[in-house]
């Protein structure tokens, strides 16, 4: 198991720890919700040092990720960030991706934990030149309403949504997975410990990755593994506004084909109407459709029950439906999240 | 983690607490709290239920995993903590006190000595 350059920071800070990718990571220090609602209403911050950070340069740079994602990278200029997906032959989802675009032929590829090795070495197969950041930098989430304006006291300037930015040699995006304004911050190991001190010192709430979790689900934001893998499509995830049409990409021709009679199933927020969590595994239905939650728990802004989950034959938002919690038939409605605003 | 010496254990990290008539209030432990991680939602019985000893007398779901909690011995629920219902992180705050789950009247023959003492639980726990 793999830990954080930061590890002995966050058993000072009195975290809990869980395996997560590979990877021993804080998953509360506190309380998830209490980090959850730091988040929604202040600024929380993140070690997910985990991460891949997977750096792609040389001149033919551009050409091997166009020619291997689902989105276009040729169509974000420098300086901008976008979701993409790698995909297998049949359009399963290999893994789920945030590119830094830095320069004409500057990139850094942000794959899963889990699947950093596989992105890296699918990369080198094209010929692309690599360099796994990880042995040398920490990744900071700083996430929240007010995480831009301490990004800024921190660092001197903050990132703009969705855009890179180089300060004094930190390397930072407005990206994150809380559904909240902020960024990911990259620093060299040796300056994220007193970096992370700062911004605890100045009010930031250690967060693990509990309220990572509740965030992002609460946000609608799909979690490779759980709601994604290779029996997943990007049409029944709902992911394809990361797909490019104009350019080819492994698994486009399956998912074209997908595309023209229309995905058998469809990723599908659930709120529950009744109480009860839903979980993993448990089994959805709603009229003639059936499904299985794949993420499922509390919201902590509507103080009950969500989940996402894949309804076969797709149903549409405001049906009624229900979930089958440890024998129980509980109602539930089908929503379009985010669930929280 | 605390450890009342005052009141009774079992394996499972219900806590049993003697009343002066004679009935059992029962919750679930510091520990068992510390485990579960933030409480969400806890299912309670009907008053007037009957419960085999180690049968399922409550649910307890958290933002981490749902756990059973079962009945430290035979007896009838008498009383519901209804409080649970509307702030179930009393669970997390006060284990052993607002945080109560059921009181029951135990059936004849119970013994409080069956159960775990704080020294045998602290054991378990450790």
């Amino acid at each position: 198991m793999t830990r954080s350059p930061l590890h002995d920071l966050h058993v000072r800070l009195g975290a809990r720890f869980v395996d997560f990718g590979g990877w021993e990571m804080p998953v509360q220090y506190e309380s998830v919700l209490e980090e959850h609602r730091a988040v929604r209403q202040g600024v929380g911050v993140f070690d997910v040092s985990h991460l891949g950070r997977l750096e792609v340069t040389g001149p033919n740079s551009t050409e091997i990720l166009r020619n291997l994602f689902t989105n276009d990278v040729a169509k974000y200029e420098p300086g901008r960030t976008h979701y993409t997906m790698l995909l297998n032959d049949d359009g399963g989802i290999v893994d789920d991706i945030v590119v830094w675009r830095w320069d004409e032929d500057h990139y850094w590829v942000m794959p899963n934990a889990a699947n950093a090795d596989r992105v890296r070495a699918t990369l080198e197969d094209r010929g692309a030149h690599v360099v796994d950041l990880r042995p040398s930098t920490c990744l900071l989430a700083v996430q929240g309403p007010a995480a831009p304006r301490l990004i800024e006291e921190t660092f001197g300037q903050a990132p703009a949504r969705f855009r890179t930015l180089e300060v004094d040699g930190v390397r930072m995006a407005g990206t994150g997975y809380t559904g909240e304004r902020g960024g990911e911050v990259c620093l060299p190991i040796e300056a994220a410990g007193p970096v992370l001190e700062e911004l605890l010192e100045a009010g930031a709430v250690p967060c693990g990755l509990g309220a990572r979790d509740t965030l992002r689900l609460e946000a609608g934001l799909a979690l490779w593994g759980s709601d994604i893998d290779e029996t997943t499509t990007p049409l029944e995830a709902g992911l394809d506004f990361a797909v490019d049409w104009d350019h080819d990409f492994p698994g486009k021709t399956a998912l074209e084909c997908q595309r023209q009679t229309g995905p058998s199933r469809r990723l599908t927020g659930l709120v529950m109407e009744g109480r009860g969590i839903p979980r993993h595994g448990y089994a959805v239905r709603s009229g003639s459709s059936v499904g299985e939650v794949t993420s499922g728990n509390i919201s902590p802004a509507r103080d009950t029950g969500i989940a996402l989950a894949y309804l076969s034959p797709p149903v549409a938002v405001g049906e009624p439906a229900e979930v089958e919690i440890r024998g129980r038939w509980v109602p539930a409605r089908v929503a379009s999240p985010p669930f929280h605003r | 983690m605390n450890v009342p010496e005052h009141l009774r254990y079992t394996e499972e990290h219900e806590w049993v607490e003697v009343l002066d008539d004679g009935q059992v209030r029962v919750g679930i432990t510091d520990y068992a709290q510390d485990q579960l991680g933030d409480v969400v939602y806890v299912e309670l019985p009907e008053p007037g239920t009957e419960f085999e000893k180690g049968a399922m007398v409550a649910e307890v779901e958290s933002t981490k995993s749902v756990a059973e909690v079962y009945a430290p011995l035979t007896g009838t629920v008498t009383a519901v903590n209804s409080q649970l219902v509307d702030s179930p992180d009393l669970v997390n705050r006060d284990p052993y006190g607002e945080g109560w789950f059921v009181t029951m009247t135990p059936s004849d023959g119970f013994d409080p000595e069956q159960l775990l003492d704080a020294a045998a639980y602290t054991r378990l726990i450790e």
